[in-house]
């Protein structure tokens, strides 16, 4: 295992397991509680992120009892079977318990005693993994990490993914807030604050064809900081229509001899990254051309803060629901369908707006990963053309710009009131489906199997597994 | 070129387990599968051969992906004379004349339909046409 480089950290945490902490935390009686969280660990280039995997509650009296030394403690027998989880299955192990206050917290003279007796020796039990604690407050929470040779490091912030994405500091942060005149209009709805939260995210978009080239846009124009952008083809003549502000020398440069003339079309994300360097200027764009499925691709994604799927391949969805679960990042898959027969009819036509996070919407479990057809794409076009049969994923499938507009424009819009915390507690969470022969909108309600090794917290499942876990790109 | 992964190589080994009789050859894909040759592999009824070699790719998107098709000796034919029913085509595997048998799973569990399983449910499938 490489070392861990010692950061400032950050921890997520899906929306129904800080229900169920705070259930037990806060019960109404004013008193202090303990539990264990143990949390997969990612080393990115903003830092350490620990994904909330397992909530181990530590029942009063028994798990958690008066201390010898401070007011309460864990047990050791509770705290030796999960330090050892923690070391089997490569995860970060966080001991928990809260105080009064609503909006700030910190840890107290007993407390950080108590890491300092502890930690070190449960960093060897756990193999050099992180370990530490939490303090929780009402709105508030402070942390200490453990590392190898006593180092420590404390936590910048807690983000909880559910239908708001909910920001928890130690105490409240102190902004400056910039008013940009060019985003007056819309900051009118969710403040300055909102605009410089936008500002703040890393947005990925895998495929950017007609669905993706659709979002970069909207993304843009909203005033996001930060994009990664991944695909690896270059703009055709027949797709020109369904790229926003494509022009005919992106795919054909004329001046050049006919056999060369597509050779050097411009790549799709490059002209994604120039629609969003027209809308903001001040954009950060790292522009992939390569495809999701090769691992440099897809290290480069894992720590955005949210990913848009438009890139319809089992390969792509396969990987996507993968990030999601694996390193907590929230996401939406797009996209249309235009079914027609050989015989010319067509059937229903729809598109649609899946949400996918941690806790809801997994894409396996819903059968939406169709495993012949991942294994069509795998197998080479050589290997396959001595097959009898196989469909083939390359034949161009029909494709609309309204279609794809009106699942874009739902994600993004959803993702808006996301992150921005303008979201009803109680809004729609079920996949957003438009059918566009019947002018029908609706909703489909996804199911959860229970141990599925994707979204599951069974043994060998991916769920906020980190670093420590295979993702299903392609081999090196 | 790309070795074969771990999970695929764990893939090999439970085949062999499971036919421990039959010659198994495996060579990279390339891409971090291996096409896989299972010989001397007993046929039964009905066919009019008694046994076959059986190919496929377990390709590196297993053990998410389906492994199929499957291909077997290019001169099977029924014991009764009678032609092929659907499911079955002439096709090349790995430059080399075959039969293609296409059984599809299209709803599979990582976690137990191995490519060991998959491939004892084809042989199954064939003995009962």
């Amino acid at each position: 295992m490489a070392p861990i480089t010692v950061t400032p950290w950050r921890l997520v945490l899906p929306e129904a397991m800080k229900a169920e902490l705070f259930a037990h935390l806060f019960p109404g009686d004013n008193d202090e509680h303990g539990a264990i969280i143990l949390a997969g660990v990612c080393q990115t280039d903003r830092g350490l992120k620990l994904v909330a995997r397992e909530l181990h509650l530590a029942i009063d009296g028994k798990d958690y009892v008066p201390g010898r030394h401070g007011y309460r403690m864990l047990k050791g027998e509770f705290i030796q079977s999960r330090i050892l989880r923690a070391r089997d299955l490569k995860l970060a192990y966080l001991a928990i318990h809260n105080h009064g206050g609503t909006t700030s917290v910190g840890f107290s003279s007993d407390d950080f005693a108590s890491h300092e007796r502890g930690y070190p020796s449960l960093v060897d039990i756990s193999r050099g993994l992180p370990v530490g604690a939490l303090v929780f407050a009402r709105s508030a929470v402070a942390g200490d990490l453990w590392f190898e040779d006593k180092q420590r490091a404390p936590l910048k912030e807690a983000i909880v993914l559910g239908q708001r994405r909910e920001l928890l500091y130690p105490s409240p942060l102190k902004t400056t807030q910039v008013r940009r005149l060019e985003f007056d209009r819309q900051s009118r709805l969710f403040g300055d604050a909102g605009q410089e939260l936008l500002r703040s995210l890393r947005i990925g978009i895998i495929g950017l064809g007609g669905a993706g080239s659709i979002l970069a846009e909207l993304l843009g124009r909203l005033g996001i900081g930060e994009f990664v952008l991944a695909d690896p083809d270059r703009a055709e003549v027949a797709n020109l229509p369904r790229l926003i502000a494509a022009r005919r020398m992106d795919a054909i440069i004329d001046w050049l001899p006919r056999g060369l003339r597509t050779r050097f079309a411009r790549y799709k994300v490059e002209m994604a990254a120039r629609n969003i360097r027209r809308a903001n200027p001040s954009a950060r764009i790292v522009a992939l051309q390569a495809n999701f499925l090769e691992p440099d691709v897809a290290k480069q994604l894992v720590d955005c803060d949210y990913l848009f799927l438009a890139a319809d391949t089992m390969g792509a969805r396969l990987l996507f629901n993968a990030i999601v679960h694996q390193h907590g990042v929230p996401g939406v898959q797009v996209g249309a369908k235009v079914p027609v027969s050989p015989s010319g009819e067509v059937g229903d036509v729809f598109c649609v707006a899946r949400k996918v996070t941690p806790g809801h919407g997994c894409l396996w479990c819903n059968g939406l990963i169709n495993p012949s057809r991942l294994q069509d794409e795998a197998v080479s076009d050589e290997a396959r053309r001595g097959y009898a049969y196989v469909a083939d994923p390359q034949v161009a499938a029909p494709s609309v710009i309204t279609l794809n507009a009106i699942a874009c424009s739902h994600a993004a819009d959803d993702f808006l009131f996301q992150v921005t915390g303008l979201k009803n507690q109680d809004a729609q969470q079920d996949w957003f489906r438009w059918n566009s022969r019947k002018g029908t909108a609706g909703y489909d309600g996804p199911r959860r199997d229970l141990e599925c090794l994707e979204c599951s917290s069974v043994d060998d499942s991916r769920l906020g597994r980190g670093d420590f876990f295979p993702l299903p790109t392609r081999a090196k | 070129m790309t070795s074969i992964t771990p999970i695929v190589e764990k893939a090999i080994a439970q085949i062999r387990a499971s036919f421990p009789d039959c010659p198994l050859e495996s060579v990279p894909d390339g891409g971090g599968g291996a096409f896989v040759t299972l010989n001397s592999v007993p046929l039964g009824h009905p066919w009019a051969q008694t046994d076959t070699w059986i190919g496929f790719q377990i390709t590196f998107q297993y053990p998410y992906a389906d492994v199929y098709p499957h291909f077997v000796r290019p001169d099977l034919k029924r014991a009764d004379g009678q032609p092929f029913g659907p499911g079955l085509g002439q096709a090349q595997f790995q430059n080399q004349s075959a039969v293609q048998v296409s059984r599809k799973s299209n709803k599979l569990n990582p976690a137990i339909d191995t490519a060991a399983l998959k491939l004892l449910k084809v042989l199954q499938w064939l003995r009962s046409q």
